[in-house]
């Protein structure tokens, strides 16, 4: 199988005045086309760190990293953006979506920096696939939590991303509403995505065919499920 | 959805602080525009002015020619005086239609109704020869002659305020009383305020014998007017002012008090650029993280700060086209204003509303927006996505 995602010795040092926190300790990290993966440990182990990395987001200290066979590290942001526009998709814990738009309009938000017009079908197909087709017209602030993700979701595939990265998608939401989310994900992978999520919960992250279990900055346990 | 549809409901979330920011704005174009306007217009106002005067070159006695000329326009008392002789020698230049000389003098009287001092101008003057320099006077009434006694023309203006009709008697100088005469038509000049009487009489008046004040020159041809302005200059007592030194004169006195409000204006405008900034950088701080999220959804450095820039140009823009609009409708309101400010104003409207004008106050707006926004824009567009995503959790 086609490996999409290949990071070695990865290191992250982030300097707080004259102290030096080592986020990531040599972390090796690798996932499979089409693969679910998920990552959990404890606050302050580096998930975060490690999934910006792998997302462009940020650039490690040390190490390599390969997506769809290409050498990331050491590229200037000017390709990194054309990277991320083109490979990935983010969903974060806390939404973040633009209040003043519509579910539709920020849906569509991507679109406008990628420069391309997938016209309303597209818009109404993505809006269906995250389960939001009664929904288009109304604000974030007239959404629920679990709404709003699904609309953070469809933000993210707009743009055909091969890999959809999520941090701790439902550190926001209740239980029920989580695993309708991670439904979701799995429907998504089912398609042919490759998503690696970090979260805190294990009955949650044991729906993915691939856990790494992070601690202090390194990874500890990488369990495959069938 | 664009660019500019994402800036107009991003301003719309923070309603009140962009309505004060493009208030802000508002002011200080409606200032730039007003001042850009009432000075085109006051230059040709002036222009239409001297250019419609009959008299072409002034000789006054040696003395500051600022002072002369401002004296001449606003009817003032020259406290230096010019001799018969003086006239002589300026009627013989080669070049002169006419020399006719003037006593200008200045008496105190009292309103009658509110017994309120006030300055009144009088000219001693030439009937004949001023009937030739000014051929468009025209008089309800009569002329006088050169040698009557007692008698005199009033300025329109003067008689409607004062109350004189034809045939009112006022006492004027010592102790000595005057008929009008005639009512001069209105001129729409200074002379609709001043009192006329035989130069002769004048002399005798005002105990000023054989002196004069003025002598206003008309010259055959216009083009000659440097030629015979130098011939006058040779002669020792005299100052020679022609029009265009007066229009110049006025031109420097409106000058500076154009660059002070240019000055005025230019703070202004600073301190607006730098609420403008200082706003744009309060919300683009607080928009750190969002920021971050359009990173992460694909936006580059330029899609920010071209978002920052769309922002900023809207706001600016906004204010100026309100700007421009209060300008525009409060346009009479600052005429006045400014009227009681300048040294000298043409009688007619200052204002000059050019579509040139207009455009220049819209594209300067906008350019002020470009300025404004540069470094909010370069700033957040630096930011790398984990700083800004960060930046709003911690
Ligand atoms: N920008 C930063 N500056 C300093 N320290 C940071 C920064 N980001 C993360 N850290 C530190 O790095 C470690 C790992 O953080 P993070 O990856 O966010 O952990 P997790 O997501 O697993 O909770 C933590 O100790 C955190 O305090
Ligand atoms: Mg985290």
């Amino acid at each position: 199988m086609k490996s999409i995602i290949v990071a070695n010795g990865l290191t992250k040092v982030y300097r707080r005045g004259r102290e030096e926190i080592h986020a990531l300790k040599n972390v090796d990290f690798r996932a499979n086309e089409g693969e679910f993966v998920s990552i959990i440990g404890p606050s302050g182990s580096g998930k975060t760190a490690l999934l910006n990395i792998i997302g462009c987001l940020d650039t490690p200290t040390g190490g390599h990293l390969q997506l769809n066979g290409a050498e990331v590290s050491g590229l200037a942001e000017r390709d990194l953006v054309k990277l991320r526009r083109e490979n990935i998709g983010f969903v974060f814990q806390q939404f973040h979506l633009m209040p003043t738009l519509t579910a539709r309009e920020n849906i569509e938000l991507p679109l406008l920096f990628s420069h391309k017009n997938r016209g309303r079908n597209k818009i109404d197909r993505v809006l269906q696939m995250v389960g939001l087709e009664e929904r288009g017209d109304h604000l974030p602030g007239q959404l629920s939590g679990g709404e709003m993700q699904r609309v953070a979701i469809g933000r993210a595939l707009i743009n055909d991303p091969h890999i959809l990265l999520a941090d701790e998608p439902t550190g926001n939401l209740d239980s029920d509403t989580s695993l309708m989310i991670f439904d979701l994900f799995r429907e998504l992978n089912r398609k042919g995505l490759t998503l690696i999520i970090v979260t805190h919960n294990k009955d949650l992250a044991r729906r993915a065919e691939k856990m790494y279990t992070l601690r202090d900055g390194k990874i500890r346990v990488c369990e495959i499920f069938s | 959805m664009n660019f500019l549809s994402l800036a107009a409901k991003n301003l719309l979330r923070r309603r009140g602080r962009t309505l004060l920011t493009v208030l802000g704005v508002a002011i200080s174009i409606t200032v730039l525009f007003s001042l850009l306007s009432l000075n085109s217009g006051y230059e040709k106002e002036l222009n239409k002015e001297v250019n419609s005067m009959g008299v072409h070159i002034l000789a006054v006695p040696k003395g500051c020619p600022y002072e002369a000329a401002s004296l001449v326009m606003h009817g003032g008392v020259i406290p230096k005086y010019l001799s018969a002789s003086d006239l002589d020698n300026v009627s013989n230049i080669e070049g002169i239609e006419l020399a006719t000389p003037m006593l200008m003098h200045q008496f105190i009287g009292k309103d009658e109704e509110t017994g309120e001092v006030v300055p009144h101008v009088v000219f001693g003057i030439k009937i004949n020869d001023t009937k030739r320099l000014k051929p468009w006077w025209k008089v309800e009434g009569r002329y006088f002659t050169d040698n009557e006694t007692d008698v005199m023309i009033v300025g329109h203006g003067l008689a409607e305020k004062q109350n004189y009709s034809v045939g009112s008697v006022m006492q004027a100088g010592p102790l000595k009383n005057f008929t009008v005469v005639g009512i001069l038509e209105q001129t729409g000049d200074q002379d609709d305020q001043f009192h006329f009487i035989p130069l002769t009489e004048a002399q005798m008046v005002f105990n000023k014998k054989n002196k004069i004040t003025t002598i206003a020159v008309k010259v055959r041809d216009v083009g000659k007017i440097a030629a015979v302005s130098e011939q006058m200059e040779k002669i020792p007592d005299i100052q020679v002012v022609t029009m265009t030194q007066i229009m110049g004169t006025i031109m420097n006195l409106a000058g500076s008090a154009r660059s002070l409000l240019l000055t005025v204006i230019a703070i202004a405008l600073i301190i607006s650029a730098f609420g403008i900034i200082n706003t744009l950088l309060m919300s683009v701080n607080e928009r750190t993280r969002e920021f971050g999220m359009m990173k992460s959804i694909g936006a580059s450095g330029l899609d920010i700060a071209r978002m920052v820039m769309v922002e900023t140009v809207f706001i600016t823009f906004s204010g100026g086209i309100i700007g421009t609009l209060a300008a525009i409708v409060g346009s009479s309101l600052i005429e006045e204003f400014v009227k009681g400010m300048l040294p000298y104003s043409p009688k007619g409207s200052l204002v000059s509303l050019s579509p040139e004008l207009i455009a220049f106050a819209l594209v300067f707006s906008v350019v002020l927006g470009l300025i404004c926004g540069l470094y909010p824009a370069f700033k957040s567009s630096r930011l790398t996505p984990m700083e800004a995503i960060r930046g709003g959790v911690e």
